[in-house]
């Protein structure tokens, strides 16, 4: 059977549109990675090609620079510490606002999760001047507790939405055998919960590395900078030394390469979880 | 009885505890922030010293100043541009991957890839490639013999350049598009199929309008995101040339970094007022569909 004229153009611009998109999503990574390699007289000559032969120098060099190993220190400090407070203080406020029953929790979740309808970055000003008053400026904990508060409304509408999906059936045998508050939290519902907060902490982690704006607000130097900062202003050591610099990018950005190849299932299923009710 | 009050109190006690960290957390860095900066909005304040009341001076200042007019006609266009030509995009693309094409599952990871990656990281390859010396320029060349060209440095391209990065985000909504267009019975297909009606008919007449709510939510989302834009154009450009892609974000940045701090807070207010604008503006055209259900992320 012949197949239609129209059937044929469709599939033809259908496959145009996915493989541009392809290439825009993944053709700047590509360059970046390559570029890394090369010499800087070959990005000079041709901003393409191929390297001649591989600047592995390129990493050494970026990693000799004085100051990458503390900034990325200083960034899985503050991606770490975060993960693990947002986790900690939103499963626990989670818990409540998914399986007890008060008047007024319904309010509380709708404005803990309203957060998210709210620019952060309109609050530079309030941001600075209460951690400069409470002298925590230039501090790695002045970036936890902002990037901590920050996620607050996505992990909660997150691991809530997770928590409100166990089986009551689950929680009301363990009352009966006795299990008091505390343990229906830390030994039924917590450990149920694992997936979700895993998807909370992943999107708080990618958050926290990632951050830039409130970093280059609260911070001053090297020893309480991020590693995003730290590729933009420090990028004027590698004035004359592109291909360096651009190692130094590929060195932040694995960690969010890697995480995505593992957790890319997490954060896809996070994305749905609204979404499916739409 | 007494028993009851007692294990009544304690529970009370128990829940209080565990709602107390991120409440307050939520309490110092929303509510607070929030209220701070309306007031100062309304005083002359530069950071030290005493707040003193000046009214809507600032308000008055803010809305004549033409930088901040152009800022906000920026924030304008961004806004457009999310809602009315990233979102459409990822729609059609949501429906082009529902029918499982081959590689599909594939094709949907790498599409939200870029949203994991840094901005700076990102801004700084862009930045290269709207080089006046860089790729775009050389395929440009090669393909149509077009004369190299300042992207990001002529005031005429800039905010075109920095807008149009932004569609390598668009695997985040249309992850979103996709889910839902997953969710549509397939015996609605089923049926058209039966009365030959052509897969474009049935897109028009079946996916389309079973996506109407989240098509509405991502929209007002993409929209809200435009009005508070501020990361990559910062990173690519500054806001420059000549403020040709400032934003509301960075004329609050530029004004917090000039000590101008309660002046700041007025341009805060505004980004707030406009968010808020949009969303209730799209609910009210559109009918209300259910942000809060999907704004995860």
């Amino acid at each position: 059977m012949k197949k239609p004229l129209a059937s044929i153009i469709g599939n033809t611009l259908k496959w145009i549109l996915l493989i541009s998109l392809l290439s825009l999503a993944l053709l700047p990574l590509l360059w970046l990675l390559v570029s890394s390699l090369r010499t800087n007289l070959e990005l000079q000559t041709d901003p393409f090609g191929w390297p001649q032969k591989f600047q592995w120098v390129n990493y050494a060099n970026a990693l000799a620079m004085a100051s990458l190993p503390r900034l990325l220190l200083n960034s899985v400090v503050v991606a770490v510490v975060t993960v693990v407070l947002n986790s900690l203080v939103t499963s626990m406020g989670s818990f409540i606002l998914a399986r007890e029953h008060f008047k007024g929790r319904d309010i509380l979740y709708t404005i803990l999760t309203a957060g998210v309808l709210v620019p952060v970055i309109s609050f530079m000003v309030p941001y600075f001047s209460m951690i400069t008053r409470s002298g925590l400026y230039n501090t790695l904990l002045a970036l936890i507790l902002v990037y901590t508060a920050v996620n607050i409304p996505v992990s909660i509408f997150l691991v809530t939405a997770f928590m409100k999906s166990i089986p009551k059936e689950l929680e009301e045998a363990a009352i009966m055998d006795g299990c008091g508050f505390f343990k229906r939290f830390s030994m039924i519902i917590l450990p149920l919960s694992r997936s979700g907060i895993v998807t909370a902490a992943t999107f708080c982690f990618i958050y926290s590395w990632n951050e830039f704006v409130m970093a280059m607000l609260l911070t001053s130097s090297i020893e309480s900078r991020t590693i995003q900062l730290g590729i933009k202003f420090f990028s004027s050591q590698f004035i004359t030394d592109y291909s360096s610099m651009y190692a130094a990018v590929i060195i932040t950005i694995i960690p969010s390469i890697l995480g995505y190849v593992f957790l890319h299932d997490k954060i896809i299923g996070g994305l749905t979880t609204g979404g499916v009710k739409g | 009885m007494q028993a009851v009050g007692t294990r009544n109190r304690w529970i009370w006690s128990a829940r209080i505890l565990f709602l107390l960290p991120v409440s307050l957390l939520f309490f110092f860095f929303f509510i607070y922030p929030f209220f701070f900066t309306v007031f100062t909005s309304f005083t002359s304040w530069r950071g030290i010293g005493s707040m003193k009341f000046n009214g809507v001076k600032n308000y008055a200042k803010l809305i004549a100043d033409p930088t901040f007019q152009k800022a906000l006609g920026n924030n304008i266009v961004w806004a457009l541009s999310q809602g009315l030509i990233q979102v459409p995009l990822a729609c059609l693309v949501a429906m082009i991957l529902v029918r499982k094409p081959f590689g599909w599952r594939g094709l949907r990871t790498i599409y939200y890839l870029p949203n994991v990656i840094s901005t700076v990281a990102l801004a700084m390859v862009w930045v290269a490639i709207y080089n006046v010396d860089g790729p775009l320029n050389a395929i440009l060349a090669d393909l149509f013999g077009m004369e190299k060209h300042n992207w990001l440095g002529n005031p005429d391209t800039a905010l075109f350049a920095v807008i149009f990065q932004t569609v390598i985000y668009i695997g985040y909504f249309m992850i979103v598009l996709l889910a839902s267009a997953m969710n549509i019975p397939r015996s609605l297909y089923e049926a058209a199929e039966i009365d030959g009606a052509s897969t474009l008919v049935q897109e028009i007449n079946i996916t389309l309008p079973m996506l109407r709510g989240t098509l509405i939510t991502t929209m007002t989302l993409a929209m809200a995101y435009g009005m508070r834009h501020f990361e990559a154009t910062f990173l690519m450009t500054g806001g420059g040339p000549a403020y040709a892609t400032t934003t509301m974000g960075i004329d609050l940045y530029l004004k917090m970094d000039a000590l101008r701090y309660s002046e700041a807070s007025t341009s805060g207010v505004f980004l707030i007022i406009m968010g808020t604008l949009v969303i209730t503006l799209l609910r009210k055209l559109f009918g209300s569909s259910d942000p809060m259900s999907e704004m995860a992320q």
